[in-house]
This record gives structure tokens, C-alpha cells and sequence, in this order.
């Protein structure tokens, strides 16, 4: 403790004249749109990871972007240039949420959880093929995202990665797009499909607990698939044609007539056992 | 489907000259039966103001759903500043239940594209799409096929009918749910963007396909233009029924003996046209507008067929199909069911949508399976309230029909299912089964 620090009312003083000093000191709030700053040359705005000419990331793991950033949200990993050392900036993983699958992954390690295999390389040549015939345009993404799915059977995440690193478009709006169509889907082909209808006139003949007993029996909703992967729920449509025949059913594409919903439990439970044979009408 | 022969003397417009479903519409038979005349008349003697003129005397509106005055659509588009403008003919027929769309588009795709050049004349657009569900190949195939050969013959394309015409038609298959067929949800899947709809205003007719002035037509009433042009407005606005003009295609199905798809002066009586469909003697209930339409009782069956009656009667023209439900039918199952289809197709852009929409299926589940709780009825109402209110989408300000029109028209099914737990058809089974199941 100093001397000044022992005399009475220095305390006070300093307060006041910090308040004092810093109200007589210029201001540097930047009325944003009106006056814009003079933003350093290196600026780039979105953070992206290059990638060369033959596919491999140029990020050399220096760190001097990460060790640069001013607010610190460069938390990077990967291994070092010889593919030796696995190395790290950033806070020291002390949450678990860093153990999780995204946290491991943007860390440059290997991601024990089998869904995974779902970012495992697929051979990109089709879709390669796809892309140059659609100008590799994302206003054709529609276009691009059905035929990828007619080529893979479904949307591999590797094929939509793929496709934002060629078109451009934002992984996350690629994505946006594939999930609002029904048609698109993220699972691989299962084994078996059923169609239910789900207009008025299939309803009005019990369309509803058709669908309801397929959904109890599968463990999915419409257009999932069921947990052990096997079958798939969808929806056709019948445009009223069913009048009569009971709601419209398909059992891979074999329709169905008056089929009750215990009927309905029974072919589903079938066909996750593996016996199709059964499900076919009599 | 098949087409219902009218036992009265209706007029034919729309189905005039719609072949046989296996016989090919070609551009010859379609020219020998007057097709495309009106066109080359319009190009050649009227004025595009002209024809819209036309169109807006003949009281044509919107046969979609919502009932829009066409002629109106069309000036809108027409009075924007000067740009690129499109005409999208909306034969996406998002009610799974139904194929009146693709049936027309199938028997005559040349009345649809000509309704749909003379739109694009009368707004002044060099550009036109017919968005077709994939699922309809036929339907897009004999449009393709028409394209063509109108092109080829010098309708279509540049510089077509010595210079006058200028316009390419692009056949686009897209796939998607019900909401879809929701005009704005329709332009962002033409223009490959996530299926949501948009605010309006701005409606499309102002910032619609690409953010250009755009007018979305249903190819019902785009098939109808050439016969109006051809036969002027007061012929076509003499055929309708009380007050309506023009005739609509039908669809109806159900408890009767013939389902099939009839044409109708629009106003026709409920009754009328279930007569002509061989409908049981006592109806339970009729479900007027696919998914999202409303139930009106056999006795309310008088009511016209036109938007306005309809809306007055708390239903809507929606798909223009005609459900007809016997005694087998229960009223509390059925638009509960309906509730949560929409619910499973709504896009969840809006959150009385999204989330209001999954409640009301939920009553309508607790409803059913004998365990109401006691605010239900008056949380029903007002949810149905602020899902209309807050509604960005016909879906959404739709999507309450059927359980509304049901407490409306059947309240003593209601009263059975919710104070007493049992179902008078014996569909549901209350109490026995655990909620959720018996669907």
C-alpha cells in the first residue's frame, strides 16, 4: 500500500477522475452504416477451408489463423504436415460436449459412433457426372439433389459436401432443400417398402388405422424407416381410385385390397423378419 | 378415373373436347375440333388488354381453390413496370385423392396450353411453365408431345405466327407433399428453393417466379379461356348457377355407385350432383375440398357448389372433390385423421402451423380414444382461431376444416365421442384402447 493509497478521499478521487477522463476522451463507437471502418487487407469474412486441385485440404494446421483471430473462434485440430502428432488449438477439452461426435470430428479423430459411416467416402464420379450436366448450378439443386438419389438410392453426406463444394451453395441450405421435399431421403435403401394412401376416400375406408398398425408395428412415422433398417414407410397416391377396393396398400409395390389394420400388423411384422413370401395376397 | 356422362342438359366446356383416355391427343384432332383457334384469333384481332377484358367479363375465377377472380389476377400482373413476366399453370394436383387436373391434362393438354398462351399474352409473358406431378407421366408426356407439335406447327417458340407470338412453354415434373400445391410453395420449388410459402402481399402477380410479376393459374381455369375467347364472355358467364359463371370439373367418390369426375355449371346443387353419381339413399356426411375441406350434412346438401356458398357454409372449394361418407363413416375419426395429415404436410414455416396443428391432432386423438379432457373444446376453438388468424398459406388458414365443420354440422357425434366415450358407427373404440392407437 502506498502512501497516496492511505490518504483519505484518494479513493474517491481516482473514481471520479477515471469517469472524468474517459467523458472527456473522444469516442469510438462507428455509426455502422453511415461511416464503415477501414477493415484490415487479410479480412475475408466466412471462414472456409480450401481445398487444391486434387481434393486435399490446403490448410497446412500452422495455426497462425487461429493464433491471429481476435475473438478466439478458431478452435482448430488436425495432425501435423508428417501425419505424425495429432494437434490442437483452443480451449483444453474439459466438457464432455467436446468428446462429442461433432467435437471429435472437427478435431481431426476418429469417430467411434457407426452413424458415421454415413460422412464414409462414396464414389464421387456419378455424381461428378451429374453436376457437369446441370451447369453445376445451384438453381438447379432440385434437379441435382433427385438425380444424386436416383444414382446413390439415397443422399449419402458425402454426395451433399460434395455438391456444396462444387455449386457453392451453403451445405446448410443444400440440406434445407433436401429435407422440406418428401421425396428426398438420408437413409440408405431398405429391404422392403410400404405405401400407404392417405387421401379422403382411402381414409374414409380406414386408410388411418392401416397406416396407425404399419407405424406401431415398423417403429417409424410416414417416410421413415424402421429402426432395423429393413423396411421403409411412404406414402402413395391413389387419386381416388380406391373407392370400394379398401385404402390403397402397397407391399413393395404390390397392391393390397380390404386390408385390415391386424392384416396390416402382420405383414409388417413379416417383412422385418425377413419372411416376404407371407406378405404376398393370397 | 372415369367420366361421368351428365343426365341433364349440361354444358360442355372444359371436357368439349377431351378424347378417350387411350387415344392420343395430337395437335390435328385438337386444330379439327377448333383447338388453338382462339389463340391465333386473339394474337391477330385483339389486343391483350382485349382479352383480358374478356376474361374478367366471363366472372371466370380461379378453379384452385381459393376462387380468384382471373381476369383480376391478370390485369395485376399485367399494369407492373415492364420486365420479365411468367404464367405458371398449376397442375399439380397436391390432393393425393384426386386426379381431375391430371385427367384433363391427359384428354386435352392442348385446351391447357392454349389457355395458358393466351395468358401469356394477355400479361405479356415470353415464358410459361406447367408444373405436372411426376407421379402423372401420361399427363406430361402428351403435354411434352403437345409442345411440340405446337411448336413445330408455328404456334409456339420465336417469332411464332408470323411474328407475333413469342413464347416458350417448359413442362416441369415436381415432386413434393400437399403443400406444394400452394401457389407460392410452388414458385420456390420451380425456382429449386425450399418448399415454404411466403408472406403476402407482395403477392406473385407483383414479385412472384424469380421475384418477376407472375400469374399462377390452376390449368382448370386455363382450359376454360379458349372457349371463353371463343364464345365471348356473356355465353360463358350465362352457363353457371345462381349468380356463378362457367362450369368445374368434379370428382366425386365415396359411398356411391359410380365414383368418377363429371362437369358441372359451377352453383350446380350438392344434390344434383350426387344423384348423378348414384349416391346412397341416406349420406351421413359430405366431404366437399380433399384433406383440408369441411363435412356438410345430407341435409345442408342443397348447398350450391361455388366458392362463395361454400365459404358462407364454413367450407371451401379446395380439390373440388366430393366425398360422400355412409353410415360406416365416423365424423370424429375422420377429421382427426384429416388433422393430422395436414399436420404431417404442413412445412412448419409458422408456428400455429407446426405446433397448433400437432395439438389439434392430438385433441382430435383424445377425442377418439374416449379420454377428452375438459378445456378441450374451448382450447379447440381457439387454437382453430389462431392457426387461421396467423396463416401464411392456404394449408394453414384450411387445415381447420375438418374438425370445425365436424363440431359444427355432426356436434352430437362430438358430444357422443367426448361426454358419453362411445362411437355411434362404431369406428373408434374408446376407453378400450390405449390413446394413440386407436386411429
Amino acid at each position: 500500500m502506498s502512501f497516496m493509497d492511505r490518504l483519505p478521499g484518494w479513493g474517491l478521487f481516482k473514481g471520479v477522475s477515471f469517469g472524468v477522463v474517459q467523458m472527456l476522451r473522444p469516442k469510438v463507437t462507428v455509426q455502422y452504416p453511415e461511416e464503415i471502418v477501414d477493415i484490415s487487407p487479410h479480412h475475408r469474412g466466412r471462414l472456409l477451408l480450401l481445398y487444391d486441385e486434387f481434393g486435399t485440404l490446403k490448410c497446412e494446421t500452422c495455426f497462425q489463423c487461429a493464433a491471429a483471430c481476435p475473438i478466439e473462434c478458431i478452435d482448430m485440430g488436425g495432425v501435423d504436415t508428417k501425419n505424425r502428432f495429432h494437434v490442437h488449438w483452443g480451449p483444453a477439452e474439459q466438457y464432455a460436449e467436446r468428446r462429442e461426435e461433432s467435437a471429435l470430428r472437427r478435431s481431426g479423430r476418429t469417430v467411434p459412433d457407426r452413424s458415421f459411416s454415413a460422412w464414409q467416402g462414396i464414389d464421387l464420379a456419378p455424381l461428378d457426372a451429374i453436376l457437369t450436366e446441370e451447369d453445376h448450378s445451384p438453381r438447379k439443386m432440385l434437379r441435382i439433389l433427385e438425380r444424386t438419389q436416383e444414382t446413390y438410392g439415397h443422399l449419402p453426406v458425402a454426395a451433399i459436401q460434395h455438391i456444396s463444394h462444387k455449386t457453392g451453395a451453403w451445405y446448410s441450405e443444400i440440406y434445407g432443400i433436401a429435407t422440406s421435399y418428401r421425396q428426398l431421403r438420408f437413409q440408405p435403401v431398405a429391404a422392403h417398402e410400404l405405401a400407404v394412401c392417405r387421401c379422403t376416400v382411402c381414409t374414409l375406408q380406414g386408410g388411418g388405422r392401416v397406416l396407425a398398425a404399419f407405424e406401431a408395428a415398423l417403429g417409424t412415422g410416414v417416410e421413415g424407416v424402421s429402426p432395423d433398417g429393413r423396411v421403409r414407410l411412404l406414402t402413395v397416391d391413389c387419386g381416388g381410385e380406391s373407392s370400394g377396393t379398401g385404402p390403397r396398400v402397397l407391399v413393395d409395390g404390390v397392391a393390397q385390397t380390404r386390408l385390415t389394420a391386424e392384416r396390416a400388423t402382420e405383414i409388417a411384422a413379416h417383412l422385418r423378419s425377413g419372411h416376404l413370401a407371407d406378405s404376398r395376397p393370397a | 378415373m372415369r367420366i361421368l356422362e351428365p343426365t341433364q342438359d349440361w354444358p360442355s366446356v372444359l371436357l368439349a373436347r377431351a378424347g378417350e383416355a387411350a387415344e392420343e391427343p395430337t395437335l390435328g384432332r385438337a386444330e379439327a375440333a377448333g383447338g388453338w383457334a382462339s389463340f391465333r384469333r386473339a394474337v391477330t384481332a385483339l389486343s391483350p388488354d382485349e382479352v383480358t377484358r374478356i376474361v374478367a367479363e366471363s366472372g371466370l375465377r380461379g378453379r384452385g381453390g381459393a376462387g380468384y377472380p382471373t381476369g383480376r389476377k391478370w390485369r395485376a400482373c399485367a399494369q407492373q413496370p415492364p420486365s420479365a413476366r411468367f404464367v405458371v399453370a398449376n397442375g399439380f394436383e397436391a390432393d393425393p385423392g384426386a386426379q381431375l387436373d391430371r385427367t384433363l391434362m391427359e384428354r386435352d393438354p392442348h385446351a391447357v396450353l392454349e389457355g395458358l398462351a393466351l395468358a401469356a399474352y394477355a400479361v405479356g409473358a415470353t415464358q410459361a411453365y406447367v408444373a405436372v406431378k411426376s407421379s402423372a407421366t401420361l399427363a406430361a408426356r402428351r403435354l411434352r408431345e403437345a409442345v411440340q407439335q405446337a411448336e413445330e406447327q408455328g404456334i409456339l417458340g420465336t417469332r411464332a405466327i408470323d411474328g407475333r407470338v413469342d413464347l416458350h412453354v417448359e413442362i416441369r415434373e415436381v415432386q413434393g407433399g400437399f403443400v406444394v400445391g400452394e401457389e407460392t410453395v410452388l414458385l420456390r420449388a420451380l425456382e429449386n428453393k425450399r418448399a415454404q410459402p411466403d408472406q403476402r402481399p407482395p403477392y406473385p402477380t407483383e414479385r412472384g417466379l424469380f421475384d418477376r410479376p407472375t400469374v399462377v393459374n390452376n390449368v382448370e381455369t386455363l382450359a376454360a379461356v379458349p372457349w371463353i375467347v371463343a364464345h365471348g364472355a356473356a355465353a360463358y358467364a350465362g352457363l353457371g348457377v345462381g349468380g356463378q359463371s362457367g362450369t368445374t370439373l368434379l370428382q366425386v367418390s365415396g359411398a356411391v355407385q359410380t365414383p368418377g369426375i363429371v362437369e358441372v355449371p359451377l352453383g350446380t346443387a350438392l344434390t344434383e350432383v350426387l344423384a348423378l353419381a348414384g349416391s346412397v339413399e341416406a349420406p351421413k356426411a359430405v366431404l366437399v375440398g380433399g384433406p383440408s375441406g369441411a363435412f356438410l350434412p345430407p341435409d345442408g346438401s342443397a348447398v350450391g357448389l361455388d366458392p362463395d356458398r361454400l365459404g358462407e357454409a364454413g367450407a371451401i372449394w379446395g380439390s373440388g372433390t366430393v366425398l360422400v361418407a355412409d353410415e360406416h363413416a365416423c365424423i370424429v375419426d375422420m377429421a382427426s385423421l384429416m388433422t393430422r395429415y395436414l399436420n404431417d404436410e404442413a412445412c412448419g414455416k409458422t408456428i400455429p402451423c407446426r405446433i397448433g396443428l400437432r395439438r389439434l391432432a392430438e385433441i382430435g386423438d383424445r377425442f377418439t380414444s374416449g379420454r377428452p379432457r375438459p378445456t378441450d373444446r374451448q382450447l379447440l376453438d381457439d387454437l382453430c382461431a389462431d392457426t387461421r388468424d396467423a396463416a401464411l398459406c392456404a394449408l394453414e388458414s384450411t387445415a381447420t376444416n375438418p374438425l370445425l365443420s365436424g363440431m359444427r354440422y355432426f356436434a352430437s357425434e362430438f358430444e357422443a365421442h367426448i361426454v358419453r366415450g362411445e362411437c355411434p358407427a362404431g369406428v373408434c373404440q374408446p376407453l378400450r384402447v390405449a390413446a394413440g392407437a386407436a386411429r
